[in-house]
């Protein structure tokens, strides 16, 4: 287990310089750069002192010397600075982290018992009027844009109800964490009612599966309960080929909080992308990209020790 | 007809000292699906007892309604199935019982084996842990008096280092070891009747002998009763006193094993019989019945399609099942006429 964990971290490190050299190429393709961004709107400048100011930042040379310059600084410790906030990479993308992390881990905590619950009810009697139901509430979840949600509850909960802020972040820099708790229930509850519906539908169809197996028989013919039944037997059988659906979700819900982080002002990860790459601020969108990337990568590590937790048939070599 | 004596001499008679009342009395029993084209009965008017310490063996073609018989002994036929008539266990019916009563029943009094260890144990849990489960459930033991136990009874069935054994998953046993877990788990809370449904199908030639050998002894020693069902009639008269044969969904005979060996009346029952390969006859093909089970004939007797002897009378009524010789019972037109 433990070699298996330490050659695929060092198969993911090689997919990083890879995800960088390619990311590297790509962003450099965009139309624009950044000193034209940067002197936009400038009426004094000669293209003359453009020529001057791009060999100033080395954007004169090849692609892959500007690469290794990139990589060598990177491995140093230095990733740059942001175009677009004017301040060290790292100290931008610190707190968006955290912001992210916090979102997601909150959406996770209460998406997947909940899809967990609400798929295993469902899959109990399909095409019940339980199962009718959750169905419904899945297709809307899969359905409804998550900006017309925000919308909504923003106009329920802050406008009419002036129950909860319909802002993500609270504005005080040290807010308390109830405080900050109040200001995390809408984008939560949004990005939840997003997540959770495919996750619903998944869980659903796999406890089918799991009901209709013979040894969920030969437990209901030991005299089980049916909640022993669900609960003990089927519920983790059902529950092995989720873990992929869980880690891709994480890694796309990473960066893909976009619409959730713009409606409710929260500077996350997504937003810091779209920004960055909107903007060209070059070094900003590379990193943060490539922490997308990594995200991606370790929960899909995650995702094969979780199986192979789960499922002792599996044997990580 | 030597091959059959052979068979009969081989076959166990039913015990004289039978007491009166048997263990399951299952009168019209009948199991209904839901169907494109209206109910379906997979399961049509079965009558047959089982006393205690006997064992009543069910053969029949796959899809003749064997399995959906013994769901029905544990209610447990799923998928909209409705399950009509009277099935007396030990004085109690349990048609009309709750799923209370049945989750108290399943696993104490009434167990099942099945055919598939494989796929019949739950392949995340370890097998201790699957047999101490019913033994929690039951007898209302610890978690960690049940895996005691478990232990103890992998040990009788003959697992060696059962310790080590009751830590393992499934698929870490083979075929045979599974089959042996199943019925340590089956036979767990001492119960009075046991369904096996095709248990040794699934394993090598070899490690059948050993599974049906162990199935006898632990009957003996528990005084149990066993459905044995299975496609195979040699495997079924090395087990059963008593012998019911099923043809899409119906019993078209039933009788002692001796006597439907010495005796065979049915004409499916006949060709069974003659399928059964003979070690001292060399033959070029072996037999097989023709046809195949046809469904959705509603009309008439159903094995007339496939009866050598069948005549318009056969296809236009069905035969009564009637008591030719004392508990020989038989459904055929050409039987005593």
């Amino acid at each position: 287990m433990l070699r298996y964990t330490v050659s695929r971290l060092l198969q993911a490190v090689l997919v990083i310089l890879v995800m960088s050299l390619l990311l590297f190429m790509l962003i450099g393709l965009m139309p624009g750069d950044p000193v034209e961004n940067m002197l936009e709107g400038n009426p004094s400048l000669t293209p003359d002192t453009m020529a001057q100011m791009r060999a100033l930042y080395g954007l004169d040379q090849p692609v892959y010397v500007r690469y290794g310059h990139w990589l060598y600084s990177a491995l140093h410790g230095d990733l740059g600075y942001s175009s677009v906030y004017f301040r060290p990479v790292l100290e931008v993308l610190g707190p968006a982290i955290v912001q992210t992390a916090k979102l997601l881990v909150a959406t996770e905590i209460i998406s997947i018992p909940l899809a967990m619950l609400l798929g295993a009810l469902a899959a109990r009697r399909p095409g019940g009027w339980t199962d009718s139901l959750i169905s419904l509430f899945a297709f809307a979840s899969i359905s409804l844009p998550g900006f017309w949600t925000s919308l909504i509850l923003i106009i329920v909960f802050s406008v009419k109800l002036g129950w909860l802020p319909a802002s993500g972040t609270p504005l005080m820099g040290d807010a308390s964490l109830s405080e900050q708790i109040v200001h995390m229930i809408l984008p939560v509850t949004v990005l939840t009612f997003f997540h959770v519906g495919p996750l619903v539908r998944y869980v659903r169809a796999s406890m089918i599966e799991t009901l209709n197996s013979d040894f969920v028989r030969t437990a209901r013919a030991k005299g089980l309960s049916e909640s022993a039944v669900i609960i003990r037997h089927a519920l983790r059988n059902a529950l092995i080929p989720m873990v992929t659906v869980l880690a891709l979700g994480f890694g796309s819900l990473f960066s893909g909080a976009l619409v959730v982080e713009t409606i409710f002002g929260m500077l996350g990860m997504g937003k810091i992308i779209y920004d960055a790459v909107s903007n060209i601020d070059f070094n900003l969108a590379l990193v943060g990209l490539l922490l997308a990337t990594i995200v991606t990568l370790l929960s899909s590590l995650l995702a094969d020790l979780a199986y192979a937790w789960l499922d002792p048939r599996i044997v990580l070599k | 007809m030597q091959h059959a004596e052979q068979l009969v001499a081989g076959a166990r008679t039913v015990a004289s000292a039978t007491s009166p009342s048997p263990l399951l009395d299952v009168r019209d029993l009948t199991v209904t699906f839901p169907g494109a084209a209206g109910p379906v009965q997979i399961v049509r008017g079965l009558n047959y007892s089982i006393a205690r310490g006997e064992t009543l063996g069910i053969v029949g073609e796959s899809g003749c309604g064997k399995t959906m018989t013994s769901l029905a002994l544990l209610g447990l036929v799923s998928g909209g199935g409705k399950v009509d008539g009277t099935i007396d266990f030990n004085g109690s019916n349990l048609v009309s019982f709750s799923q209370r009563q049945w989750q108290q029943l399943r696993g104490r009094d009434i167990a099942m084996i099945f055919q598939e260890p494989m796929t019949a144990m739950n392949p995340v849990m370890p097998v201790g842990r699957q047999i101490g489960e019913v033994l929690i459930k039951h007898q209302k033991l610890s978690r960690r008096q049940a895996e005691k136990r478990a232990v103890e009874l992998l040990a009788s069935v003959g697992i060696p280092s059962p310790a080590r054994r009751a830590q393992d998953y499934p698929h870490q046993l083979s075929g045979g070891m599974r089959q042996r877990a199943m019925i340590a788990m089956a036979l767990a809370c001492r119960p009075r009747l046991l369904i096996a449904d095709e248990p040794t199908t699934a394993l090598d030639v070899t490690i059948q002998a050993q599974i049906l050998d162990l199935m006898l002894t632990l009957q003996d020693e528990a005084k149990m009763s066993i459905q044995f069902i299975s496609h195979n009639l040699a495997v079924v008269s090395e087990v059963a006193h008593s012998i019911m044969v099923m043809y899409a969904g119906k019993a078209v005979e039933y009788a002692p094993s001796d006597d439907l060996f010495a005796n065979p009346l049915h004409p499916y029952t006949q060709g069974l019989i003659a399928t059964l390969p003979d070690p001292d006859k060399q033959v070029k093909r072996l037999y097989v019945i023709p046809g195949r089970v046809t469904s959705g004939i509603t009309v008439g007797c159903r094995f007339a399609s496939r009866c050598p002897r069948a005549d318009e009378g056969c296809r236009r009524t069905e035969p009564e099942f009637v008591e030719v010789a004392p508990g020989h019972h038989v459904a055929c037109h050409k039987v005593g006429s």
